[in-house]
């Protein structure tokens, strides 16, 4: 019988999906999210991880920023 | 001519007396014209053979003009018959204003048309600080905070507590030219002028034949209903039109902002001067006093100092990424800063160069880097045959997002998901 996995389509470019990867590598075993990994920019993900992929890329965006102090 | 009168006069009366649309239908035929024309009195009928060949409207004043004076009387019978026949029609004069400007004996020093300029310009930024933020405003404006709260419905969003902060429309508004902040303003206004016990119908007729009137010349404000009177008084706060107080009477005038009522949103003939000078090192030089424009410069970019006539700034990576953050698109940003150009640049071609609205955009695209769509995965299917229609049929429907026929892989939108089950569910034929 076909099953049937409710998840998160994710398509982005190279590098982003790399970082996913790391990600989802660090996670201890139980909070790994990827289901698949469709090809080299696409991944299927489990669907409670959006928000937290998302802050993590805004975080590694900061860390290459610098404000000047005013 | 002679006098016959073919019919008896109380003929014609009876003919008078008909309702209008019968009347108008008695005349197509050529007789009944030519009776009554009969009937008419002498002055009557020469009327009617003399605007016989006049194609527009003439005026009674001028009509007035044609008797002399101890014919008037005769003129009133002949105008009156005229009319009870149907023979000429009233019609109203949509060009001329319910009031003449005042005459300059009793205006004296009237505002020039540059003063008239600043002072709308003072008010409506006036009114547009503390829309955005009622602690900066130098000067309040007389509107009660019950109606300032009103405007700001769209455009801020208050927490308890909290001061309210721009949303995402709020910013937007403040990046849209004057005209259209105007527009808005006015909408809002009429929108909610039936709270406040005024018809809206009124208000709008009165703003529109407000723009009617000449720029710079003073109106005396007797000439308004008690209606008209409340709202020139908010007009006057945002800017509209300029209030002045004679010795026994006062006025209005109206100023650019009031006469551009009627303009279209786009005609761009009223372009205010630019004062953005944009640098290819992403320096941002403005040449601006007000501090509507401090204001409006802080939101995209980070302010480095500001001198009397000169706020200098820089476009960062951080100032943008706080304005994306605000809802503010790049797009928005960089029209800003083309349409507020300083006419040193202006003729330039790209007004604001290349690499800095480049890079904007780059800065707005690297934060949606990741696309993350909601959908269901559907793998272990038993024969191909059902994995080849199951396909099919989400490309149908434009919902297939990855198929893999290797390892016989599907994965649909999530709002498919109970389509796509009910499909696999079915009987297979």
């Amino acid at each position: 019988m076909v099953n049937a996995i409710k998840g998160l389509f994710i398509s982005c470019d190279i590098p982003m999906a790399q970082f996913i990867v790391n990600l989802n590598n660090s996670m201890p075993p139980s909070e790994k999210f990827i289901v698949h990994m469709l090809d080299s920019t696409h991944i299927f993900v489990q669907p409670h991880v959006a928000e937290m992929i998302r802050s993590k890329i805004a975080e590694f965006r900061d860390q290459n920023s610098y404000e000047k102090p005013a | 001519m002679p006098q016959v009168r073919i019919v008896p006069k109380n003929f014609m009366d009876l003919v008078a007396a008909l309702p209008a649309a019968k009347l108008d239908k008695l005349y197509d035929s050529v007789f009944i014209c030519e009776a009554v024309l009969r009937s008419l009195p002498p002055l009557a009928k020469k009327y009617v053979l003399q605007m016989l060949f006049i194609d527009f409207p003439v005026t009674a004043k001028s009509m007035e003009e044609w008797v002399l004076a101890d014919g008037l009387s005769k003129h009133k019978v002949a105008i009156d018959r005229l009319l009870q026949l149907r023979v000429i029609h009233e019609v109203s004069e949509s060009g001329t204003l319910p009031r003449e400007p005042m005459p300059p004996n009793v205006t004296v020093r009237l505002p020039t048309l540059e003063d008239l300029e600043v002072y709308a310009h003072q008010q409506w930024e006036c009114f547009l600080l503390q829309l955005i933020n009622s602690s900066q405003a130098e000067r309040l404006t007389s509107f009660s905070s019950s109606t300032m709260r009103v405007f700001q419905r769209g455009l801020l969003s208050s927490r308890e507590n909290e001061a309210p902060k721009l949303t995402e429309n709020g910013f937007q508004f403040l990046l849209m030219d004057t005209n259209a902040q105007l527009w808005y303003i006015i909408r809002e206004y009429i929108s909610t002028s039936e709270d406040r016990g005024v018809d809206p119908t009124d208000l709008i007729s009165f703003l529109l034949e407000l723009s009617f009137h000449t720029l710079g010349e003073a109106y005396n404000l007797n000439t308004l209903t008690d209606v008209q009177r409340n709202a020139i008084k908010d007009l006057a706060d945002l800017g509209l039109v300029k209030l002045q107080q004679g010795r026994k009477e006062s006025w209005f005038i109206p100023t650019k902002l009031a006469t551009n009522l009627s303009v279209s949103l786009t005609d761009s003939s009223s372009r205010k001067e630019g004062f953005v000078v944009v640098e290819t090192n992403f320096r941002m030089y403005a040449y601006s006093t007000s501090r509507l424009h401090s204001e409006i410069l802080r939101l995209f970019s980070r302010i480095e100092y500001q001198l009397p006539n000169l706020i200098v700034g820089a476009i960062t990576k951080e100032s943008l990424y706080n304005a994306f953050e605000n809802g503010i698109t790049a797009e928005q940003i960089v029209s800003f800063l083309q349409q507020n150009a300083h006419p040193r640049v202006a003729e330039k071609i790209p007004t604001v160069p290349e690499n800095v609205t480049d890079q904007i955009r780059l800065w707005e695209t690297d934060r949606n880097r990741v696309e993350m769509i909601p959908s269901h995965l559907y793998e272990d299917f038993p024969s191909k045959d059902l994995f080849e229609a199951c396909c099919d049929f989400a490309r149908e429907y434009n919902c297939l997002l990855w198929e893999d026929s290797k390892k016989m892989r599907l994965i649909v939108r999530g709002e498919f998901h109970q389509q796509m089950r009910d499909f696999l569910r079915r009987p297979k034929q």
